[in-house]
């Protein structure tokens, strides 16, 4: 009688039954794997454990929601605005704006419950600053002056649309889609350095449906390309995106150096799974609760959150690729991790407390020590190929 | 004739290709029998595997899908690097990019490995009506078969008047075929025609260092008698 129909049935009205399910040892050696859809509408596949996480996840973010409300009630409605504070700020609120300081870095590794993610991501990432420099209407004025142009990026981009997060409910539907084509067309005019570069559009995606409103996520879009990320990540030949990978090796070899030689014996190169995350900033890898509690902590803290989550990952599987012995396996390990990563606590532990300090700073000396080799490589074979295609340079 | 420790091996193989040529398509087709209108667009690269059997001997693909999108031809060397095989996709119905297949022909030509063995897919055969490569050949149909493992693979490319594309590939080095993701026609054969030309399994020819043997130097008892 309990077929997989009925399972199926059992994981969207999840919450009592799987409680009950959850002993069953039956239930876990059949390892029955259930489809439903996430908080963000994405389908999600799982085992009865995985749907466990998912809703003790969900209690925990109830609970962060109560915090923040509780913040909000007795420091007034926009207190984490107030932590910057200015040399001009009497001592007294000097102090206050540095504990808010510290509550707010807690506090959003912990989560930003996602009711509150636009107004909170949209004022801390500097995207609000960012609009508030250009007139009211230039979003909508942009999208009107470019609605007809056709581009190579706007060719590429129509071309993704159907290709970005196929069958998810509302992206995947003619609504979605124009709303998605107008915030890429929109910034491949913003700057055409840029233009649009593959990637973008799941990121813009998930933008799309956290901030609710298009002209929002286009200005986070914006922020995260002018200000967050290292720059050149998506222009060109994505030279940025070299700087990064090449910054991220290193950082391995410091941190996990036994995990780090092993790799190296293997002829595993971290790249080979790592540019994805850094380009797609996690969201086609890991689950979208856990994707956008990076983001979380991305738009408070910088792009160094990249590196910390990308170590964590390697760090938690260390055990299990310390004795995989082929490319082929490392490779499923890492997935496999990914794709279960449905509690984003057990990441971010790892990633913050696990993987230890870094700061900004010592990131950026970082990518001004691998700028030059990245460029050398890059032009290398730009010359390489030119040779074998001469009449290309004319 | 073969020893046990030769007959399973693993082999690198990279798939390089215009945007939307249809290169995760055909991937998607092999390895899990598979067809979606569509696919999620690539970034970086994604990793499969799949083993296939030739004669009495077992070839395991790990398989490079990569990112079609210009700017991401510089992460290309990452991919193809160490790699015994490459298919260079094309979309038959799309001229340009037939020319970008040739710039990856040149580019694995000059910087690849000397052994690879390399082969040119004319993707979406099944449109038939909207071909732009080699229009003039005469249309795929009766004398193509789907999983055609047993075929003479002369037979598979139409012969009286040769394709742009074939005889391109015959003067680089490749062998050639037109495939469909989308009905599979010539899916399999693709990767099991590789899987016969790789230099392990054809005992005249020095293998080559870049395919790895599974069980390397395990069977010291079969190697001596077989001298
Ligand atoms: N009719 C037809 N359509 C195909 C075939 N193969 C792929 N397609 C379609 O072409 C589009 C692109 O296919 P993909 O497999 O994503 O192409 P790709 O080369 O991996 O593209 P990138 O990852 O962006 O580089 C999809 O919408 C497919 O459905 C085919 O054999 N026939
Ligand atoms: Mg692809």
């Amino acid at each position: 009688m309990y077929g997989i129909q009925s399972r199926k049935d059992l994981a969207f009205e999840y919450h009592p039954q799987i409680q009950i399910l959850r002993p069953s040892i039956h239930a876990r050696r059949a390892n029955i794997t259930v489809k439903f859809q996430d908080l963000y509408g994405f389908t999600v596949e799982g085992n009865v454990d995985d749907v466990n996480v998912l809703n003790e996840v969900r209690e925990k973010v109830r609970e962060q929601g109560r915090v923040w409300w509780a913040l909000e009630a007795s420091k007034g409605a926009n207190w984490y605005l107030q932590t910057q504070a200015t040399s001009t700020l009497k001592t007294s609120l000097k102090l206050s704006a540095l504990v808010n300081g510290i509550t707010l870095k807690k506090l959003i590794r912990k989560g930003i419950p996602p009711v509150l993610r636009p107004k909170v991501w949209f004022s801390l990432s500097g995207a609000a600053k960012k609009k508030s420099t250009v007139p009211e209407s230039y979003y909508q004025d942009l999208t009107m002056a470019v609605e007809d142009r056709v581009t190579p990026a706007t060719k590429q981009i129509d071309h993704d649309l159907p290709r970005t997060f196929p069958g998810h409910p509302w992206l995947d539907t003619p609504e979605g889609h124009a709303a998605l084509r107008r915030v890429l067309v929109a910034y491949s005019f913003r700057d055409s350095d840029v233009g649009y570069c593959q990637g973008l559009n799941y990121v813009a995606a998930l933008l799309l449906l956290v901030m609710k409103t298009e002209e929002d996520a286009f200005w986070m879009l914006s922020v995260l390309l002018e200000n967050v990320l290292v720059s050149d990540c998506y222009t060109n030949n994505l030279s940025g995106c070299h700087v990064e990978q090449r910054v991220f090796k290193d950082l391995l070899t410091k941190k996990c150096p036994r995990l780090a030689a092993h790799l190296d014996s293997l002829e595993f190169d971290v790249s080979l799974v790592c540019t994805e995350w850094f380009l797609c900033l996690f969201s086609k890898s890991v689950p979208s609760e856990t994707t956008l509690r990076v983001w979380d902590v991305l738009f408070y803290e910088g792009a160094k959150v990249l590196f910390h989550v990308a170590l964590a990952i390697f760090k938690m599987n260390e055990e299990e690729l310390l004795i995989a012995h082929h490319i082929g396996d490392v490779i499923s390990i890492i997935q496999r991790s990914t794709h279960h990563l449905f509690d984003p606590d057990e990441l971010l532990t790892v990633a913050f407390d696990k993987v230890g300090f870094m700061t900004t700073t010592t990131i950026s000396k970082q990518r001004k020590k691998q700028e030059p080799a990245v460029m050398a490589e890059l032009d290398q074979r730009s010359r390489r190929l030119n040779s074998v295609n001469p009449d290309e340079k004319r | 004739m073969a020893t046990s420790g030769n007959k399973n091996m693993n082999a690198k193989l990279v798939l390089l290709g215009d945007v939307g040529a249809g290169k995760s398509s055909l991937v998607l087709r092999f390895v899990k029998g598979q067809f979606i209108e569509f696919q999620e667009s690539t970034i970086g690269a994604a990793f499969f595997s799949q083993t296939v059997a030739v004669n009495d001997a077992t070839v395991k693909f790990e398989i490079w899908d990569t990112a079609g999108q210009e700017r991401y031809h510089s992460l290309a060397p990452m991919y193809y690097r160490g790699a015994a095989a490459a298919i260079i996709v094309y979309d038959i119905t799309n001229q340009a990019s037939f020319d970008r297949a040739k710039k990856w022909v040149q580019e694995l030509q000059a910087q690849g490995n000397p052994n690879m063995v390399m082969a040119l897919a004319g993707n979406k055969a099944d449109l038939i009506d909207a071909r732009k490569v080699a229009a003039e050949v005469i249309p795929l149909g009766t004398k193509l078969k789907y999983s055609s493992s047993n075929q003479d693979m002369s037979k598979i490319v139409v012969q009286d008047r040769k394709p742009e594309a074939q005889t391109y590939a015959e003067e680089n080095g490749l062998f050639f075929m037109e495939t469909s993701a989308k009905t599979a026609l010539n899916v399999n054969d693709v990767f099991s025609e590789i899987a016969k030309r790789l230099p392990r399994l054809q005992p005249a020819q020095n293998p080559s260092g870049m395919v790895l043997m599974d069980r390397p130097a395990q069977t010291p008892a079969t190697a001596s008698c077989c001298s």
